[in-house]
């Protein structure tokens, strides 16, 4: 092992909480303190203001110092492992889960969960999203065999509860917020340089899972109408065109 | 192009930046912001490009670490330098991973002649990647390590000589760094090899929250008046280079950062060769 290498994990344990092993490289083991307390705090503000502006909407619940708190201690845990922090936070919803002092709020998880969604989305690859006349064009039974892309900004998740409605009225900024019993979903996309995002029903999800699973469009309409047989499938899938959730049709053959 | 000054580039002052016409005024970012497939933010960079020239000041290869530069960051870094084709590329005199994990910190070491050597490749990894040399920055400091081998400044200008990089003077490092080790700022200054220096960075810094006499390198004040004084000194020395006004923490309205911006692009354009 180098010598470089040696300093760097003495480094890293100091920073940790075991300063003495830092004494080989400092003229006294009290000479240190100071100097790590602030590489410490820095790099507890760099992962911190990172997820604070990844999960917004968790943050606005949870107030800023409960969230900091929380923040700090997911990056003691889990450091970045990409210097990019705008991809930081992806096991932040999972962590959340488990986090006993957010037991009484059973609903974060899943807040964190459409937070991250939403930054996926917001950077996602470029595409051109498939216009009603790209559908119009082919023939029923084609239409029926073909298979779709999604859009790559596209994402979307379902739950027993009311997540996303929760979620959007927090994102919309209101200060009175109601979690129903029904079971939501939630549609995110990029358009113009602009996220969006509304709240869609089972069957909408099961449509769009299909989809993104390579079944063909009958088979996925099929499965949505399992998912909900109150849905209106013809309105779901012009709706979710007009949403720009599709960048590519690939026809079946008859 | 003739030395000018410039702003680190914020996403609230994107409009503002657009908008600006000032003579010569470049903008800075860090790539590692910009490392996305796709999204509004990179729509933003480029509207801004397409106007003004553009550095890219990177904050995490970790060119100091013990290990090879990150295949997957060189090759973002290189999409950004062929998409946005920067005036200048710069890294720091730093590491921030760590077996895996990233350290959001620039991070110090021992400078060993071993150290020397694998940052000496690291660099030369880094300029094989991009196709050009890079701009390397003095980092602040805060711990009063033991065991260098060379001087900061020796150390520097031996990574110029063998790599052909350039140097990123940040001059409030210099400052920051002299006070928490206990150092003349001036003598540093002035044992920097004049024609590597490519460019010119300053902050504002305070004074540890927790008491400890350190100085912070916090890039969120205005730049200090012994800042200046050092700068002048510096340009009157080496001549006037393209110049940063960093800010990146409690940032204020761009008119207020433009101001700074403008005295030191005052500075570069009263600058006459001095002959002795």
């Amino acid at each position: 092992m180098s010598d470089l290498l040696d300093f760097q994990d003495a480094f890293v344990a100091a920073l940790g909480g075991a300063p003495s092993a830092l004494t080989p490289w400092l003229p006294s083991r009290q000479a240190g303190e100071a100097g790590l307390a602030v590489y410490r705090n820095t790099i507890a503000k760099g992962c911190v203001d990172a997820l604070a502006a990844n999960f917004p909407t968790v943050r606005d619940m949870v107030g800023e110092d409960w969230f900091r708190a929380a923040a700090a201690l997911f990056a003691r845990e889990a450091l970045p492992t990409s210097a990019a922090l705008l991809d930081y936070g992806a096991d932040f919803p999972a962590w959340l889960d488990r986090f006993p002092p957010a037991a009484d709020l059973p609903y974060l998880a899943a807040v964190a969960h459409l937070d991250r969604l939403w930054t996926e989305t917001l950077f996602a690859a470029e595409a051109a999203s498939l216009s009603p006349q790209a559908f119009a064009g082919l023939p029923p039974a084609a239409l029926a065999q073909a298979r779709v892309a999604l859009h790559p900004s596209a994402r979307f998740a379902r739950f027993e509860a009311g997540v996303p409605s929760l979620w959007s009225a927090a994102r919309a900024g209101q200060a009175e917020l109601e979690l129903s019993e029904t079971p939501e979903g939630l549609l995110l996309m990029r358009s113009a340089g602009r996220v969006t995002h509304r709240v869609v029903g089972l069957a909408e999800i099961a449509f769009l899972t299909a989809c993104r699973a390579g079944q063909p469009l009958a088979r996925a309409i099929g499965l949505a109408a399992e998912a909900d047989d109150g849905a209106d499938l013809q309105s779901l899938f012009a709706a979710l065109i007009a949403d720009g959730v599709f960048s590519g049709l690939k026809s079946g053959t008859l | 192009m003739t030395p000018a000054a410039g702003l680190g580039l914020k996403p609230q002052h994107y409009d503002d930046a657009l908008a600006a016409t000032a003579p010569g005024l470049w903008f800075e970012v860090h790539p590692e912001n910009y490392m996305s497939a796709g999204g509004p933010r990179l729509d933003a960079l480029a509207a801004v490009r397409a106007r003004h020239p553009l550095s890219l000041h990177g904050v995490g290869l970790s060119l100091a670490a013990d290990a090879d530069p990150d295949p997957e960051h060189l090759t973002a870094l290189r999409l950004l330098v062929d998409r946005f084709e920067p005036f200048v590329v710069s890294e720091h005199l730093a590491w921030s991973t760590h077996r895996g994990a990233h350290q959001p910190d620039l991070l110090p070491f021992p400078r060993t002649h071993a150290a020397l050597a694998r940052i000496a490749d690291n660099i030369g990894r880094m300029q094989d990647a991009l196709g050009r040399t890079v701009l390397i920055e003095n980092p602040s400091l805060y711990l009063p390590l033991t065991g260098h081998d060379l001087d900061e400044t020796d150390f520097l200008a031996a990574l110029v000589a063998r790599t052909g990089c350039g140097l990123l003077v940040d001059v409030n490092n210099v400052f920051v760094s002299a006070s928490n080790l206990g150092y003349s700022a001036q003598a540093y200054l002035d044992a920097l090899p004049a024609a590597a220096i490519g460019e010119i960075h300053l902050a504002g810094h305070g004074p540890d929250e927790g008491g400890s006499g350190l100085l912070i390198d916090t890039h969120g004040a205005p730049v200090a008046e012994t800042v200046w004084s050092l700068y002048r000194r510096l340009i009157d020395r080496v001549g006037p280079r393209p110049t940063l006004i960093e800010r990146d923490d409690d940032i204020p309205a761009f008119a207020v950062l433009m101001a700074e911006r403008d005295r030191a692009q005052a500075l570069i354009a009263a600058w006459e060769p001095v002959y002795v």
